[in-house]
């Protein structure tokens, strides 16, 4: 139906955009949020996850226990949920969707389904029903050869792993990690400082265990469930291998001290896992001795050293915008976020540049003496309580406001000068306001200073 | 006070770069005091005769305002000498273009300085058209140095190219004394084009001394003085004159705005992110003398040189004279003498010997008429039409013709075939057509078949060659919906805000958009940004802001000499098509001629009928079948109302209209034609004219008061009842009653013709309307003639136009009433065309007792044909059963063929019926290897259920087509022998016959075996829902309950009622909703695909039913129940037209 067909129908409609990256972005939170139940979960665009829940029903009363917690936390926070559990991926995912006829058992409620659930081409659907063969029960008790021949395999393999005669396994949205310790709370903790504790504990375990497999990691993830369905991770990486739950969390406690975005508890949380995902046997190792990277490499390293150690908003860069206006021309962002863009424009040989280095932000206010009308330079200004007396000007260099921002016939025209006094000194001022259309007396500016 | 001459003005003919039109640049230009202003668009001169227009009709609009001006102020309408000479223009529109170069070439302003420099110009344009894709233009410098003459060059120091999409495959064209631009340089040592300012200026004053300027603006950015004196050491190295220009793109600083818009809508971004795309600031506009002078201080010699380069200039737009193509004409004859003698030979033919007085008195008259036009040789555009007319009947078969529109009015066009209507009989007069006081050339528009049109259109272009004959172009302009929906975007506003006040236009051709609008859709005038759109929208809408251009639908211009000496010539986006620059307007201001060569289904259906007949021994016909239109056994089925598939007297309306109407001759057709249109309706004349024919009311002529002659409309309105019905009628009333002159009739034409005009209409009302009162009419009569003239705008006709439309009524109906057999026939493979979706042509040739087959891999071809009934029962139901021993051909049966499933191909039909010949085929396997079909073919074929002669229904025969090799495999190929085992059964479940019924209506878009309302009959009638037929038979005034599919679903003319049809096995029931009801059951009136309505049954006085209905109930989900499918896979696409429905009928929708 187009939106136009829509209308016609519902006077009132309120529309909006389908954000399918935020639909995206919604469906991996709840993906995280899976992860307390098992880490083998995958998502199963754009609306489903699917969880490989193989024995993981300890401390739920069993898997169909499991499936009741998550219907209840996703109820808590506001999700409807539909979910069917079966011994294969494809089947729960038919079974989840298609299913529309009350079965006494996943046996028969998958042959129940309508053929939709295979999801084939429009083409083959249609051809089969034209065939008179309406559900998964129609085609499972025909023999798959004269299918195959009218259908080809695709057909017939994916009937075989929906009704389970063909293996067929998930996999999980991120790499399992090498070893992982877990702790849950029946209430949870909404302190982080105790939260952190936890973690020093997990640390241990995790050391315990390393040291068994004479093994270190190089990259540490702490992950904190909470219980309104809110996943963070916080991670530490290492030069060395390490195993040291005093170096471990020493690390985490600063990192969380310099998050600049600090940990949030919220209610509570109550499952907190430490994975360790980089694991390297404990042994010296030797450091690289080629070295010569490219110059913007070293410049990014010194960024990187310079805005760790700074702060990263006082280490900028200059990003040259596209617009007229000069004050907005360029934009000063952090340099460990701003992209490396295009070179600037040079300006033409032999001709002195447009711009100035400096701009006051906002432009002074000058002092006009003997200004030719209509849109003439000054003969003299005063600026800072000092008389310059103009020898040589360029200009001007008329700018429009942008009258898209402006309401009515508000926004005033600059005309800029190039500018150099008596003792050689260069400014860049600017008239605000055409004279005699847009005002009577227009106010003059100092906007720039040049070398 | 300095004298200047703007030069490089661009209009918004530069499309989406200037902002202004050619005529308000040409206003401004004369109101800044400016000497002469050079229109000079992007690679195109496509502009110039609008500028050309508004100069010279400036003085006459100003002369008009000043005296309505001094009406209003109730002093005398004269004008002082003071006043006479303010009219008059000062300023002088020169006319060239900036030619923009691909190849790195600054860009270049070139004026033509004589007529042969606009042939140079002209010519260049076309060379690089016709290298780029349409709408594009690729020239290089080498061109410009092959038509350097007569070309004023002024050098601009930047370039403003953009790379475009040159056009990959070579036009046949005959370029002048063979100097046909190529790759290759038409000197050896100009290899490298020059680039740089320098180079070029250097080279360009070496190639056209004395002809070269660089021009030089002030454009505030920043170093406009070092750019002067740098430019002018250029110059001055070069030895060329610096020139001051203004580069303008719009008329006044006010249009920045507008031009900011433009200039996002081409990059296809939003103002906010456009940055430096945009200009910097409002200079670019139009500058007084003045101010350029102040400007250029530095350089006074600048503007002085303006001066001097338009005197150099003497060529003039008037130059260009038209000459006619020269039609062979034999040696020692004079053209007119040579027409006069194909007329007469043809008149002899036609009335014997001795000619009818009438005759000869017409053709005196327009003999002499077309005599007195001998400057302009009249007698070579008769003969031009002639021989396109003589082209498309010596085809084999010949391609069926007919002349529309007031040629129909000429004796001349009829004795030369070109139109079929005798204007001796039907008292036409032949001043419509020509006249003396119309300046204008004749415009003769000829209608051909649709499917063969291009063949004459590609005659045209090899008989003349595309250097003489070009189609004219039509400039598409900003509409309201178009000119919302971009600004919005380009101002960053979200899709929803054009989509609002979309919805609140019903169509997409009303020119203004009103506050009122904003207001309907919501959305609040005081807030800033709606503000700026409004006014945006506002600035495209008034002057009409061009957006491309397109080619006409079939108007030629056709020249005796060079055409591209005169307007450049594009490549369309068709292959084999090439327009030039100027549409019908620009063409009728030049006095150039143009021959319009239309498309009409109808001609097509007639032209397959009469082959059929033919083939069937029906007769052998033409066009002139029954010339005196006078067979009344046709003229009673059309009183029926039984008119499905006939030409314009089809639709519901129409057919409501027959019966009350009762048509008897051919002119009631024509009033028939003529009066289900806008004009008439808004107009209120339907009813009057009704009751004054039935004898219901008496006929009086409207009249004014003494002491102007009380019958002065008797002679005007006598063939008509006293009601003014057809468009020159309305003319007419407004120079006979209104007193206008004849000049401001056609300003009136003009005005409605164009909804642009919304301006001056609204002038025109007052003038006519007081014209009238003040002569003694009644207000309301005069009010009524306005508004029937304001819906001629959109959809008039002229009586000889009705006229000729009335003959294929006739032959139409003809057809239909003889051989109801061959009419569906020819009806089904003419399709796409008239209002009719094939399941209701088949149905109503069935009711016609029309025995109609399925189709059948055995017995059908591609078309659908006809073939022997043999001693098969004849078709039951049969609504109109008089027909019966009137039809000839109720011995044929129809065969559906092949094109009637959807996605079929031609070569896969025509394959089969090849390798059918005489041996049958006995297996799918068979006719895959024979036929050589492709898997794709076979499945359609099984779907379509075609195998039933083979003993296969749908679902078997699909079954089996989906394990059948095609020819592809070649293992099996040459083994040509069966090769597929039998294999294990399995036991397919059987097809309900709802389901074959609904299949076949997915496939054939109809089906012969049931109508779908058959199956849910019984649970209508539990309910006591009563069928089409019920409904129809009920009582005056019964409430009742039908239900059936909806067909079509309108809101005609203002909106007060929607009018829907539904229809069941019974047949059809008309349902009328007012608009205040709809609104309250707008959701299921608008999706319902089944329908149940409840209402009251209305008898009119001839018997044509209607229910008014009260409640109106969707159940359309009872179609489920037809088949195990879900809706959502019967339901399709939005279809526009019931003939491109393809499942169970979705209606046609209304807005």
């Amino acid at each position: 139906m187009t939106l136009a067909d829509a209308r016609a129908l519902v006077g009132d409609l309120a529309v909006f955009e389908h954000d399918i990256q935020a639909d995206q972005r919604w469906l991996e939170r709840l993906a995280d949020y899976c992860e307390r139940y098992t880490p083998m979960v995958s998502c199963d665009p754009p609306d489903g996850l699917l969880l490989d829940i193989t024995g993981c029903g300890y401390g739920y009363d069993g898997e169909a226990g499991l499936v009741r917690d998550v219907e209840q936390r996703f109820a808590r926070i506001g999700m409807t949920m539909k979910a069917a559990l079966a011994y294969a991926p494809e089947a729960a995912h038919a079974l989840a969707r298609f299913q529309t006829v009350p079965a006494s058992d996943e046996y028969l409620a998958v042959r129940r389904l309508g053929i939709t659930a295979l999801e084939a081409e429009p083409e083959t659907e249609t051809a089969l029903r034209r065939a008179g063969l309406k559900t998964i029960a129609d085609l499972a008790t025909r023999p798959s050869a004269v299918l195959t021949a009218r259908f080809g395999d695709e057909t017939t393999d994916k009937l075989a792993r929906l009704l389970g005669k063909a293996d067929s396994r998930i996999t999980p949205r991120r790499p399992l990690p090498a070893l992982a310790v877990e702790r849950r709370f029946a209430e949870p903790i909404a302190k982080v400082a105790f939260a952190l504790d936890i973690l020093t504990a997990l640390a241990g375990e995790t050391a315990q265990i390393l040291e068994s497999r004479s093994n270190g990691g190089r990259r540490f993830i702490a992950r904190f469930f909470r219980s309104d369905g809110a996943v963070r991770d916080i991670m530490v990486e290492t030069g060395l291998p390490t195993r040291d739950p005093a170096i471990l969390e020493r690390l985490f406690r600063e990192r969380v001290d310099a998050l600049a975005d600090p940990i949030d508890p919220g209610f509570g949380f109550d499952m907190i896992r430490l994975g360790v995902a980089r694991l390297e046997p404990i042994a010296p190792t030797q450091l690289q001795l080629e070295g010569g990277s490219v110059a913007d490499k070293e410049v990014a390293g010194l960024i990187d050293r310079l805005s760790i150690r700074l702060g990263r908003n006082r280490v900028h860069r200059f990003i040259p915008r596209d617009t007229h206006i000069p004050e907005q021309a360029e934009l000063a962002l952090p340099a460990i976020e701003a992209p490396v863009t295009a070179a600037w424009k040079e300006p033409p040989e032999g001709e002195p540049p447009m711009r100035p280095i400096h701009l006051f932000d906002p432009p002074q206010p000058i002092e006009v003496i003997g200004a030719s009308v209509p849109d003439g330079p000054p003969a003299r200004f005063r600026w800072r309580r000092t008389l310059h007396e103009i020898i040589h000007y360029e200009g001007p260099e008329r700018i429009a406001p942008l009258w898209w921002r402006m309401a009515q016939g508000e926004g005033l025209t600059r005309d800029y000068f190039r500018i150099e006094d008596v003792r050689g000194r260069r400014f860049w001022i600017f008239r605000h306001g055409l004279y005699g259309t847009e005002r009577q007396n227009p106010g003059w500016y100092m906007h720039g200073l040049f070398a | 006070m300095t004298d200047f001459a703007e030069l490089v003005a661009a209009t918004n003919y530069s499309f989406l770069r200037g902002a202004s039109h050619p005529s308000d640049m040409v206003g401004q230009a004369e109101a800044l005091g400016i000497t002469a202003i050079g229109i000079a668009d992007r690679n195109t001169v496509a502009g110039v005769v609008r500028a050309f227009v508004a100069h010279r009709d400036a003085p006459e609009k100003a002369r008009i305002e000043i005296l309505e001006a001094k009406k209003e102020c109730g002093e005398r309408p004269e004008l002082s000498e003071e006043e006479e000479q303010a009219c008059k223009i000062d300023v002088r529109p020169v006319y060239g273009a900036r030619l923009v170069f691909s190849d790195g070439t600054p860009d270049i302003v070139a004026y033509p300085r004589t007529r042969k420099g606009w042939g140079q110009l002209t010519k260049l344009l076309t060379v690089g058209n016709l290298r780029a894709v349409k709408g594009g233009c690729i020239l290089k410098f080498d061109d410009l140095l092959q038509y350097l003459e007569d070309l004023l060059l002024i050098l601009l120091p930047l370039s403003t190219w953009v790379e475009q999409e040159a056009h990959r495959e070579d036009i046949e064209y005959l370029f002048d004394n063979d100097d046909a631009p190529s790759d290759q340089p038409a000197r050896s040592l100009t290899l490298v084009p020059p680039s740089g300012l320098e180079p070029v200026l250097s080279r360009l004053a070496r190639e056209a001394p004395r002809r070269v300027w660089l021009g030089a603006f002030m454009n505030r950015q920043g170093r406009d003085e070092r750019q002067l004196a740098r430019w002018k050491d250029i110059a001055n190295a070069a030895g060329v004159p610096l020139l001051a220009t203004n580069d303008a793109l719009y008329a006044g600083p006010a249009q920045r705005p507008l031009h900011d818009v433009l200039t996002c809508i081409r990059g296809g971004t939003t103002i906010a992110k456009a940055g430096k795309r945009l200009e910097a600031n409002a200079e670019r506009h139009l500058k007084s003398p003045k101010e350029m002078a102040r400007l250029f201080r530095s350089c006074p010699e600048a503007i002085e040189e303006t001066m001097r380069f338009i005197s150099l200039i003497s060529f003039k737009l008037t130059d260009l004279s038209y000459e006619y193509p020269h039609e062979p004409v034999p040696e020692g004859w004079e053209p007119e003498a040579w027409l006069e003698h194909l007329v007469m030979d043809a008149a002899y033919k036609r009335y014997g010997e001795n000619l009818p007085l009438e005759v000869t008195k017409r053709l005196d008259e327009e003999f002499a008429l077309v005599r007195s036009r001998r400057d302009i040789n009249y007698a070579y555009y008769f003969l031009t039409v002639h021989d396109l007319v003589k082209f498309a009947r010596s085809q084999n078969p010949p391609i069926l013709c007919q002349g529309r529109g007031s040629a129909a009015n000429s004796i001349i066009c009829f004795l030369l075939d070109v139109t079929s209507i005798d204007p001796s009989e039907h008292d036409l007069l032949f001043s419509r057509f020509l006249s003396d006081d119309r300046k204008e050339p004749p415009d003769i528009d000829v209608d051909f078949e649709h499917e063969r049109r291009e063949d004459v259109m590609q005659y045209v272009f090899k008989r003349y060659g595309r250097h003489r004959a070009g189609i004219a172009a039509t400039v598409i302009h900003y509409r309201s919906r178009s000119a919302v929906r971009e600004a919005a975007k380009a101002l960053g506003m979200s899709e929803d805000i054009p989509a609002r006040l979309a919805d609140t236009v019903w169509g997409n051709y009303s020119g203004d958009m009103a506050d009122r609008r904003f207001a309907d859709a919501g959305l609040d005038l005081d807030n800033a940004e709606i503000e700026r759109l409004k006014t945006i929208v506002h600035q495209m809408l008034k002057p009409g802001m061009p957006r491309h251009l397109s080619q006409h639908v079939g108007g030629f211009v056709l020249t005796q000499n060079r055409l591209d000496e005169t307007v450049p010539i594009h490549r369309a986006a068709m292959d084999d098509r090439t327009f030039i620059e100027w549409d019908k307007d620009d063409i009728d201001a030049l006095h150039l001629m143009k021959v319009d060569v239309l498309a009409l289904g109808m001609l097509t259906c007639i032209q397959k009928g009469f082959d059929l007949m033919r083939k069937h021994g029906l007769g052998d016909h033409t066009l002139e079948l029954d010339l005196k239109s006078d067979d009344q056994l046709v003229y009673d089925m059309l009183c029926e109302g039984d008119s499905i598939g006939v030409f314009q007297v089809e639709s519901r309306a129409q057919i409501n209209m027959l019966p009350r109407l009762r048509p008897r001759t051919l002119y009631d057709l024509t009033i028939q034609v003529a009066i289900v249109r806008p004009g008439p309706i808004e107009g209120g004349m339907v009813h009057p004219y009704l009751k004054r024919r039935n004898g219901e009311e008496d006929v009086e002529y409207p009249a004014p008061s003494p002491p102007n002659d009380p019958d002065e409309l008797r002679g005007l309105l006598g063939k008509t009842f006293g009601v003014p019905l057809f468009q020159e009628q309305a003319m007419k009333l407004a120079i006979t009653a209104a007193g206008f002159t004849s000049s401001e009739a056609n300003q009136l034409r003009r005005a409605m013709a164009t909804f642009r005009n919304v301006g001056t209409i609204h002038k025109l009302y007052d003038k006519m309307v007081d014209g009238m009162v003040n002569r003694g009419y009644e207000r309301e009569f005069a009010e009524r003639c306005f508004k029937q003239i304001e819906g001629f705008g959109s959809y008039g006709f002229p009586e000889s136009h009705a006229l000729s439309f009335a003959r294929l009524v006739y032959v139409s109906s003809w057809i239909k009433c003889y051989c109801p057999a061959v009419f569906a026939c020819a009806l089904l493979n003419s399709q796409p065309m008239g209002f009719y979706a094939p399941a209701q042509i088949v149905r109503d040739a069935r009711e016609h007792g029309v025995t109609v087959r399925e189709i059948d891999i055995n017995a059908s071809d591609w078309d659908n044909r006809l073939e022997s009934v043999g001693n098969a029962i004849p078709c039951p139901s049969s609504r109109w059963t008089w027909q019966k021993d009137r039809a000839r051909d109720h011995d044929l049966a129809l065969r559906l063929g092949f094109r009637q499933i959807s996605g079929f191909r031609e070569e896969w039909g025509n394959a089969i019926a090849d390798a059918r010949a005489s041996v049958p085929f006995g297996s799918i396997e068979e006719l895959a290897r024979r036929a050589k079909l492709p898997q794709r073919a076979l499945s359609l074929l099984a779907d379509a259920d075609t195998f039933r002669s083979i003993q296969l229904d749908r679902r078997d025969a699909l079954w089996e087509v989906r394990r059948t090799p095609s020819e592809k495999l070649p293992l099996f190929a040459f083994a040509e022998a069966a090769e597929l085992g039998a294999e294990q059964d399995a036991a397919l479940p059987a097809m309900s016959l709802s389901e074959h019924v609904v299949t076949d209506y997915q496939m054939t878009r109809l089906s012969l075996k049931e109508h779908p309302m058959t199956f849910l009959r019984p649970i209508f009638e539990a309910e006591g829902v009563l069928s089409c037929k019920q409904t129809s038979e009920a009582k005056n005034g019964a409430t009742v309950r039908t239900a059936g599919i909806v067909l079509v679903r309108q809101r005609p003319g203002k909106g007060n009622a929607i009018f829907v049809t539904l229809e069941d096995e019974t047949g059809i029931t008309n349902i009328l909703l007012w608009a205040r009801l709809f609104e309250t059951m707008r959701r299921p009136v608008m999706t319902s695909r089944l329908m149940l309505v409840e209402g009251t049954v209305q008898h009119s006085k001839e018997n044509v039913v209607h229910l008014m209905a009260t409640r109106v109930i969707d159940r359309s989900e009872e179609l489920d129940r037809l088949s195990d499918m879900p809706t959502s896979d019967i339901r399709l696409p939005r279809a526009h037209h019931p003939r491109n429905v393809r499942i169970l009928p979705k209606s046609r929708d209304f807005h």
